[in-house]
């Protein structure tokens, strides 16, 4: 279980989160809507420990342990996932020397041995087939070369490979065409079980289709101003987010 | 007082020992030599080839040389391992500046890998058609007081229509335990169609300062080809001066690359004349600085023939204080039309104490030319980082895969598999600070 309380952040001295909170429980999916700016992907890549991001107050824990005490690796190892907004390209790195880096880094953290070759490939093999990868993007630099829709792919295949608890998919949507789209929600929901969960930002009524979350909060300056179940994400997608803010600013809470 | 001095004193007391030493067209270059630099000295930070190493001051110290000819007690051919699996060699020792007797491979007919010395009296039309013709021995300081000094050298002949299978290989190797001068040449002369490949590895046993400077004369003709991979792994506490001029003739390529991985100051110079319409030169290199280190590249192409093609990939990673200096000019003549050139520097600086200079140039006098040129500092991608830990690479890892990744490209263009395979892993094994002395010499243990 992961819970944020009063979480406040900044960057570059300037202060993007005002006190969020948040309680997401084992095998739920909790939807992240708001409008642009409004502190969506400072969530996320605070969560992920990214050191351009600076906590000023407030806690993280998942399953008990303090997350900010974590560095970011050791918050992976500890079962958390982004799927990047925009994932980088790091050239020259291959996708399986990349992975096994990951997974053997990730065994080390649990005192397992490295994984024996063949048990390695096989697993890559596995999980490419889920979102439909080919296998020569395993020889390629990550995200080397990749179209938009690939990365996107990429993104959900690595969650297959390394099983997170927790994982957060900033933006896995946009920029998908509509099969690419299916493909990836459809990897996801394969993953999901009892012990899992996810935090996913999206802009798109079609996201909320193929995910069917137990949750949907919106994101305003900072703050969560509203939660509601997926009905409130189909009143976004219908009405936009003024409602809200109004709701908001005349209620404040 | 000007670094040269003690060397001319040297040379005018042991002239009669170093020339008993030596042979014939060695001691008849001697004179020039000697004159040059007793004009010129030694460059100093003025000299525009030289305004990123220190000359003078890695010429200051007294250092011993070896006018006697006296033989290391060690049996190299005995006690070194050669580090390339699934990769036989004909292997060649040079330790200090003594060439060692040949190993008892045979070489394919023909072939000749010997000492100049023996060469002057087996083959002395070789030294006399190619010994100091291109050597700059009498307009660089460095070069005047090597020609000046070199008793003794490799000679690696391949004659015309003779393609080597199995690559030569020459470990220079320093054993002193005193600071010592070491004095190399190397003449390499490739007949009109021949094909080799040449390991030149250089090695030091121990922590003694020393200094190298080697002179290395590379001849191709008609369509020969040549592939050299230099491999310096050295310590702190050496100096090396290498000096290539390479001279192809019509449809010859030659591919040079040097894998810097350790080292105290190194400079690399290279001259190439493309003279023959068509011909064709790769210099390449890959560079990992860290603490102190220093290392030059200064290379020149001159395309003074038509069609020919020069192409340059320099990848410095440096770390901690190291320097990293690279300075590339293609040079294209009137007669250099339809010249082809690239050339391209990248460094990365992953300290904040690292430093890279970069000087890539092109002076064209021809019209019907295609050359780009291309340098870039920066510092390890900070968004590539972070992505790699969000995956749970520690951080230390997902810095050297990096690092290992950015000279990776000079390596992918390294042709044979075997050799790209340990070349790949002796660089990662230097990246992770598992290579304070060589690990497949029994000679450094």
């Amino acid at each position: 279980m992961l819970e944020i309380k009063n979480l406040h952040a900044s960057v570059q001295g300037k202060e993007i989160l005002k006190g969020v909170c948040l309680t997401i429980g084992d095998g739920e999916v909790h939807v992240l809507m708001g409008p642009n700016g409004s502190g969506k992907s400072t969530l996320s890549n605070v969560l992920v420990g990214n050191p351009k991001y600076e906590v000023t107050e407030g806690s993280i824990t998942l399953n008990g342990k303090n997350l900010l005490e974590l560095s970011p690796e050791d918050r992976a190892h500890e079962g958390v996932f982004m799927s990047f907004q925009a994932p980088t390209e790091i050239p020259g790195v291959s996708m399986t020397n990349f992975l096994r880096a990951a997974v053997n880094a990730k065994r080390k953290y649990q005192g397992l041995e490295p994984m024996a070759a063949a048990a390695f490939l096989k697993l890559l093999r596995e999980k490419r087939q889920l979102v439909g990868l080919d296998a020569h993007f395993m020889s390629r630099g990550v995200n080397e070369g990749f179209s938009g829709g690939e990365r996107k792919r990429n993104e959900i295949f690595q969650m297959a490979v390394l099983e997170p608890t927790f994982s957060i998919l900033d933006e896995t949507d946009s920029g998908l065409d509509v099969d690419a789209l299916r493909i990836v929600a459809e990897g996801f929901n394969a993953l999901r079980t009892e012990q899992t969960s996810a935090m996913v930002i999206t802009h798109y009524q079609r996201m909320l289709d193929y995910l069917k979350p137990d949750h949907v909060h919106v994101l305003m300056n900072g703050r969560i101003v509203k939660s509601g179940d997926a009905a409130l994400g189909y009143a976004i997608e219908e009405k936009g987010f003024d409602w809200i803010k109004q709701d908001s600013e005349s209620n404040p809470s | 007082m000007n670094s040269h001095q003690q060397y001319i004193h040297l040379f005018n007391e042991a002239r009669t020992l170093i020339e008993a030493g030596s042979a014939e067209p060695m001691n008849g270059c001697r004179e020039a030599a000697f004159e040059a630099l007793s004009a010129l000295g030694l460059p100093s930070a003025r000299a525009e080839r030289y305004r990123y190493f220190d000359v003078q001051t890695a010429f200051k110290p007294d250092l011993g040389y070896n006018a006697r000819r006296l033989r290391p007690a060690a049996d190299p051919y005995k006690t070194y391992r050669c580090g390339v699996p699934n990769m036989a060699t004909h292997l060649f020792f040079v330790v200090g500046d003594v060439v060692m007797p040949a190993s008892t491979t045979p070489l394919p007919e023909g072939v000749k890998v010997m000492s100049l010395v023996e060469a002057a009296t087996e083959c002395p039309e070789l030294l006399h058609n190619y010994y100091n013709k291109t050597a700059p021995s009498t307009t660089d300081g460095i070069v005047a007081l090597n020609t000046m000094l070199a008793q003794d050298g490799l000679l690696v002949y391949v004659p015309d229509g003779v393609k080597l299978e199995q690559p030569i290989q020459v470990v220079f190797v320093s054993t002193a335990t005193v600071p010592t001068l070491h004095v190399r040449r190397l003449l390499v002369v490739m007949g009109q169609d021949a094909e080799a490949t040449l390991l030149r590895c250089e090695h030091t046993s121990g922590h003694t300062a020393d200094l190298a400077t080697l002179v290395s004369e590379v001849f191709l003709e008609k369509q020969s080809r040549l592939e050299v991979y230099a491999i310096e792994e050295t310590a702190a506490e050496h100096t090396g001066f290498v000096h290539v001029t390479a001279q192809l003739q019509d449809e010859a390529h030659l591919h040079h690359t040097t894998i810097s991985l350790a080292a105290g100051q190194m400079r690399t110079t290279i001259d190439v004349d493309l003279k023959g319409r068509g011909a064709s030169v790769v210099t390449d290199a890959a560079v990992v600085g860290s603490e102190h280190q220093t290392t030059d590249h200064n290379v020149v192409v001159n395309h003074i023939a038509p069609e020919c093609r020069s192409d340059m990939l320099y990848k410095y990673v440096l770390d901690g204080a190291s320097v990293g200096a690279f300075a590339g000019k293609v040079f294209v003549g009137p007669e250099g039309m339809k010249t082809e050139s690239e050339q391209t520097n990248a460094n990365l600086c992953c300290s904040p104490y690292a430093r890279a200079y970069a000087q890539p140039m092109l002076e064209i006098y021809a019209d019907d030319v295609k050359c780009s040129h291309g340098s870039s500092t920066g510092k390890l991608d900070d968004t590539a980082l972070f992505y790699m830990r969000q995956r749970g690479i520690p951080e230390d890892e997902a810095r050297l895969l990096l690092q290992h990744a950015f000279v990776g490209e000079v390596l992918q263009r390294v042709t044979l598999d075997s050799l790209r395979e340990r070349l790949s892993h002796l660089v990662e094994m230097r990246f992770r600070g598992a290579m304070k002395k060589c690990n497949d010499c029994a000679l450094c243990k």
